[in-house]
């Protein structure tokens, strides 16, 4: 039983790091329309640059607070240069830009860093508690625990800040938030800034289990658009439970399901997601998009 | 005399089309007879690409489904060659399981996935290399495991023993297997499946109006592709004669559609620049660079986005364009009339904005 109780929060703690970046997705789509491919990469670079700081010899909570606007500059550069002249175009080709910056992204970072994995510490120690006889590592449970506040953060920002509300008017009808004299242009930056700060912070997270180098995130970044698609890509909060979801059932997966063991767990996602997909296309969490001709 | 029309005029004239094709055909022939053995790799590689990004060309830029998984299909195409070979298969019938297995794998994996909206098919696909590599790692007894399998075929028979080279011959069958493969593509996008096709990628509402079923022909552009990529795994392990999981990396699949991208999505002759670039411009900044080749072919692509957005095959289309853009700017204008009149849009006709706005919510 503890045994299950330990793969249960180890679960959660993974899933909290696909969370991180599916919110990044469901944000940029929300806002955009797009499925940002080059979520990962941005979250790579930015985690680099908390590496890079962090060697220089700046305290850890420094050099994470450095990638943090590193991100958030990186992801409003990025959709004001690259990805504004297509967002309104065919969204195919939107797509295939993001694709370029996956492929541009991973090759800087791996042009100015090199493809040597590279160690990072965490913010949290190895250190494991002992809660009843289950033994949980403070490292999962204080990625949990960042990946909550952020939810709530984010809600808050949402719900509770004229930003938020401007935020989800642009998302709602761009045309329209236009018309009422919002900011539309720079309210898109700060989108896909705020997303790419999710993105570091899954980056930052997870650097100390994986090691930071220009793939880190190409596995985390599958998980997260299948947890974004398994939410129905417009829920923020489908997606965080939908990663939740499947960070744990992955993990009993490969845990009590001997024919899936280790190396195919990643199979069971999407499974999960192509069933529920076949049953429900818009998603978990998702509205149904009704489309008049 | 405008230089653009007398191009255009040059590239419709049947005897100029006739005459290109057979300088084209010759030197093709010819080349891998004078080259040295690495360049009749490259050549032969180019082929194998070809008809990989042939498949993908289908179902993305004819069909307009975005797919990420076409690295899957060239491995399970390898992977069945390999394992024919090694039981000693006839070649013939190893050649038809590598094109109707991942066929028929395609078209199980379309079925579910094109009931998908818009790009959630595109993250289905992905799905596929990533699953794939650690299938192909388990399945060890047939797949070699990691290390991957070996193989020793399609050798140089014996009645052309002193005339070819093992990499010659190769060369040949590739060579001819893709020119079928092109052949059978050019006619299926030019008639009423290809014209279905574009009709879906376009406009699903009016392709339901039509009769056209929008799911039917994106199972069909899906399996078509697999079956492209099932080809093209028989092909590689022919020039390559080994595969291992490396093959079926989901970075194969991104680069694919990069080259696909950068050739000319929706063009056959667009493939075929998509395949010289694919094996050649990795191979030119490896020389330069190895920690470069991402960078350059990530830089390359969103150029071609921005500036040439049908691709390489639309280059002289696109000069045509600039310049006369510039001319109108700086220029007096023409003195005659141009010879069509000035698109104008149909009444009817909805703008391409909102029509994109549509297909972005998965209509």
């Amino acid at each position: 039983m503890a045994y299950f109780i330990q793969l249960i929060i180890e679960g959660l703690a993974t899933g909290s790091i696909y969370g991180a970046l599916a919110l990044a997705i469901v944000l940029v789509n929300r806002a955009t329309g797009l499925i940002n491919f080059a979520q990962g990469g941005m979250a790579v670079l930015s985690t680099f640059i908390a590496y890079a700081l962090f060697n220089a010899g700046a305290p850890l909570a420094v050099a994470v607070l450095g990638a943090v606007v590193f991100a958030f500059v990186l992801g409003a550069v990025l959709e004001r240069v690259i990805v504004r002249p297509f967002e309104r175009g065919d969204p195919d080709t939107a797509v295939v830009v993001t694709i370029g910056l996956f492929v541009l992204l991973g090759g800087l970072a791996a042009f100015l860093f090199g493809y040597e994995p590279q160690q990072f510490p965490s913010f949290f120690g190895a250190e494991a508690l002992d809660l009843g006889g289950v033994f949980v590592s403070v490292r999962s449970l204080g990625t949990i625990v960042v990946l909550i506040v952020v939810v709530v953060l984010l809600q808050l920002l949402f719900r509770a800040t004229k930003v938020g509300l401007a935020m989800r008017a642009v998302a709602d009808n761009p045309q329209s938030a236009s018309l009422s004299g919002l900011p539309v242009s720079r309210l898109l930056m700060f989108g896909w800034g705020l997303a790419s700060v999710l993105g570091a912070i899954a980056g930052v997270l997870v650097a100390p289990q994986l090691f930071v180098s220009p793939g880190m995130l190409d596995f985390v970044l599958v998980y997260a658009l299948a947890a974004a698609i398994l939410g129905g890509l417009d829920s923020p909060l489908g997606a965080v439970v939908a990663a939740w979801f499947i960070g744990v059932v992955e993990n009993l997966a490969a845990a009590y399901i001997d024919v899936i063991g280790n190396d195919l767990k990643i199979a069971v996602p999407f499974l999960i997601m192509i069933v529920v997909l076949i049953v429900r296309p818009q998603g978990l969490f998702g509205r149904k998009v009704v489309v008049r001709v | 005399m405008n230089p653009n029309t007398t191009w255009q005029k040059l590239t419709r004239n049947l005897w100029v089309r006739i005459a290109f094709g057979v300088a084209v055909g010759v030197v093709l022939i010819v080349l891998p007879l004078t080259q040295s053995k690495s360049i009749n790799l490259q050549l032969s590689m180019m082929a194998v690409f070809a008809v990989a990004i042939l498949g993908l060309n289908i179902v993305m830029g004819y069909a307009g489904q975005v797919s990420l998984g076409q690295s899957a299909f060239l491995g399970l195409g390898a992977y069945i060659a390999a394992y024919g070979v090694a039981e000693g298969w006839p070649i013939p019938v190893i050649f038809i399981l590598c094109a109707v297995v991942p066929a028929i794998i395609g078209l199980l994996v379309a079925l579910a996935a094109a009931r998908l909206r818009g790009l959630a098919l595109a993250m289905v696909t992905i799905a596929l290399p990533i699953i794939g590599i650690p299938l192909a790692k388990r399945l060890r007894e047939y797949t070699g495991g990691a290390q991957g399998t070996t193989v020793s075929w399609l050798k140089a028979p014996d009645w052309v023993d002193g005339i070819l080279e093992n990499d010659q011959w190769r060369y040949y069958v590739v060579l001819l297997i893709a020119v079928v493969m092109f052949l059978l593509a050019r006619n299926l996008v030019n008639g009423r499946i290809g014209r279905a096709f574009r009709i879906v990628k376009e406009n699903e509402a009016v392709a339901i109006a039509m009769g056209i079923s929008p799911y039917r022909y994106k199972v069909l552009a899906f399996t078509i592709a697999s079956l492209y990529g099932g080809v093209a795994g028989f092909m590689y392990l022919g020039i390559v004669q080994y595969t291992s999981p490396e093959t079926l990396s989901f970075h194969t699949s991104i680069n694919l559609v990069a080259a696909m991208v950068i050739g000319g999505a929706g063009s056959i002759l667009g493939t075929i620049f998509a395949a010289i670039y694919f094996v050649l411009v990795p191979r030119l900044a490896n020389e330069i660079d190895p920690s470069l080749t991402a960078l350059i072919s990530g830089t390359v692509l969103l150029a071609v986005l921005f500036l040439v957005p049908g691709g390489i095959v639309s280059v002289p289309r696109r000069i045509g364009q600039v310049v006369r853009a510039v001319r109108r700017r700086i220029g007096p204008p023409p003195p005659t009339n141009p010879p069509y009149p000035p698109a104008s849009v149909a009444p009817g006709a909805e703008s391409t904005e909102k029509k994109n706005e549509r297909k972005r919510q998965g209509q």
